[in-house]
């Protein structure tokens, strides 16, 4: 085996590098749209294999975790199916109303995905959906949260997402009280901080308090209308007269997320129904709670108003046995209204 | 069988036990910005073995598959790799010695500028370039240093490393 000293520095290493170099500024410098192609020439192509074998291996990761989590559930739910009945309806209800897929009135395509290992992922996503599954470009991507992205291209089974940390990215919005809309874009400067956005182009004269959640307005024909996309955290900057802008608290995290919808329906539909606040869906279980609690007393009422029954049948029966018979006085038991429960 | 022709073969049998390990295993570990970087590993055995040129187009190959997969910036992988790929194998002909702990340094270091390129080079903000340089690059680096050192260990007839340090 050849050591270090006997390596050679030759020609042929030089061209061979500068030939390396000038086809990736070629690629560089290349229009978005030929990038694009050949990436996912070469996803459906060469790296075919590897990116089933990734989706594979994702599917085991989160089988294992999902598996993990629904026997947790069920255990939970067994233990308190024991004691208290009606929490185990009321688990199930709370489920449902958690469950974006059934809240969503939309068609949608269902995604895992594949995180890679370069310090870019987070900008862009790789999606185990593609055109074979219906995802085209252009198709909203959220998680339960909130706004993730926009498909950006599609291969067969997979597809490449842009998501709201991408420099490019862009959405209309306007708060959920409706006073203010402008446009929503990820914040690079260091003053806003890594991972923020900003809301752009409020004018002047609206302001926004910290707090307001802001929601995509589904002007341009791209995100439906009532998509989470952050929260107001403060003011950034403004420029006297003319507009004002904000930074946002992201409501999904693209780092981090494992599994996405892709809303492949037209973006004329409104989405804000299946985005419940927190507020109204601890409303609603509240709501739930109290009718479970009322139900409950209820039926304690009755049992012991059946319990209190028995008791007096009872003691009537005793009375009337020692008198028939007449080898023995009469006892009575003492009163106490819980002795048969 | 020739004793060149053997290396290459084991070399390739390497290169695709670090695919495999990348794209079947990585993603069961723990999160994906921290777990090591099991092609950049094969990448760096075959810069350790070969020369400057054939280390660039390796570096070359292993980008383009990056940036087909996450094309934030569309060759920004395939510039880094290629330019890491190559000052490897130049670097360590001229100035590394056969040490396994240099080596697996070597690794580190060259995730870390790596990814530091990927980034600059796709014009990214300086918040996630600070990050990157201060947080996620290092704890990387680590990991995949972590992880070459225990290849080298168990590979170190293949690739003439001494373990002494």
């Amino acid at each position: 085996m050849a050591s270090a000293s006997d390596r050679s520095y030759t020609r042929r290493d030089t061209v061979l590098f500068f030939l390396c170099v000038g086809l990736s500024v070629v690629a560089l410098v290349a229009p978005t749209r030929v990038g694009l192609g050949v990436a996912g020439a070469l996803r459906q192509t060469v790296l075919a294999p590897l990116v089933w074998l990734q989706v594979h291996a994702e599917e085991g990761r989160t089988s294992r975790a999902r598996f993990r989590e629904v026997t947790a559930q069920r255990d939970s739910s067994s233990y308190l199916a024991q004691g208290l009945p009606s929490l185990l309806a009321e688990n199930e209800r709370l489920r449902q109303l958690l469950s974006l897929s059934r809240r969503l009135s939309s068609s949608y395509v269902a995604a895992e995905v594949l995180h890679q290992s370069t310090a870019t992922d987070g900008r862009t996503l790789l999606l185990s959906a593609g055109s074979s599954q219906g995802v085209s470009p252009f198709d909203p991507v959220v998680s339960p949260e909130g706004l993730i992205g926009v498909v950006l291209s599609t291969a067969e089974r997979t597809s490449i997402a842009m998501t709201w940390a991408h420099p490019e990215f862009r959405v209309s919005a306007f708060t959920v009280t409706g006073n203010a809309a402008g446009v929503v874009a990820p914040s690079l400067s260091a003053a806003s901080g890594e991972g923020a956005l900003e809301f752009r182009g409020v004018p002047y004269r609206d302001s926004v308090p910290s707090g307001s959640l802001v929601l995509s307005s589904g002007l341009g024909g791209v995100y439906p209308k009532g998509i989470p996309v952050g929260t107001v955290t403060g003011l950034v900057r403004e420029q006297a007269g003319w507009e004002r802008v904000y930074r946002l608290l992201p409501a999904a995290n693209p780092g981090s997320v494992g599994h996405v919808l892709i809303l492949v329906a037209p973006p004329s539909t409104d989405l804000a129904a299946a985005f419940p606040s927190d507020s109204l869906l601890q409303a609603q279980r509240l709501d739930s709670l109290l009718r479970e609690r009322r139900a409950d007393s209820l039926t304690q009422a009755a049992r012991d108003a059946a319990a209190a029954r028995r008791d007096s049948l009872a003691r009537v029966h005793r009375r009337a046995t020692p008198a028939d018979s007449g080898d023995a006085p009469a006892r009575v038991p003492p009163a106490t209204g819980d002795s048969t429960r | 069988m020739m004793p060149a022709r053997a290396g290459r073969v084991q070399m390739v049998v390497a290169f695709l036990l670090m695919l495999l390990l990348q794209f079947y295993v990585r993603p069961r570990l723990w999160g994906p910005r921290v777990s090591p970087d099991f092609l950049f590993v094969g990448l760096m055995l075959l810069a350790l073995r070969s020369s400057p040129g054939v280390a660039a187009l390796a570096g070359l190959l292993v980008g383009l598959a990056g940036d087909a997969l996450t094309p934030a910036r569309f060759g920004a992988g395939m510039l880094a790799n290629t330019l890491v790929g190559y000052a490897a194998s130049w670097g360590r002909a001229v100035f590394f010695a056969d040490n396994i702990l240099v080596n697996a340094a070597f690794v580190g270091a060259g995730l870390w500028v790596r990814d530091l390129l990927t980034l600059l080079l796709s014009g990214a903000g300086d918040r996630p370039i600070l990050a990157e340089i201060a947080v996620y690059g290092p704890l990387e680096a680590v990991a995949t240093a972590a992880f070459a050192l225990l290849v080298l260990l168990a590979s170190r007839q293949w690739f003439s490393v001494r373990l002494d340090a």
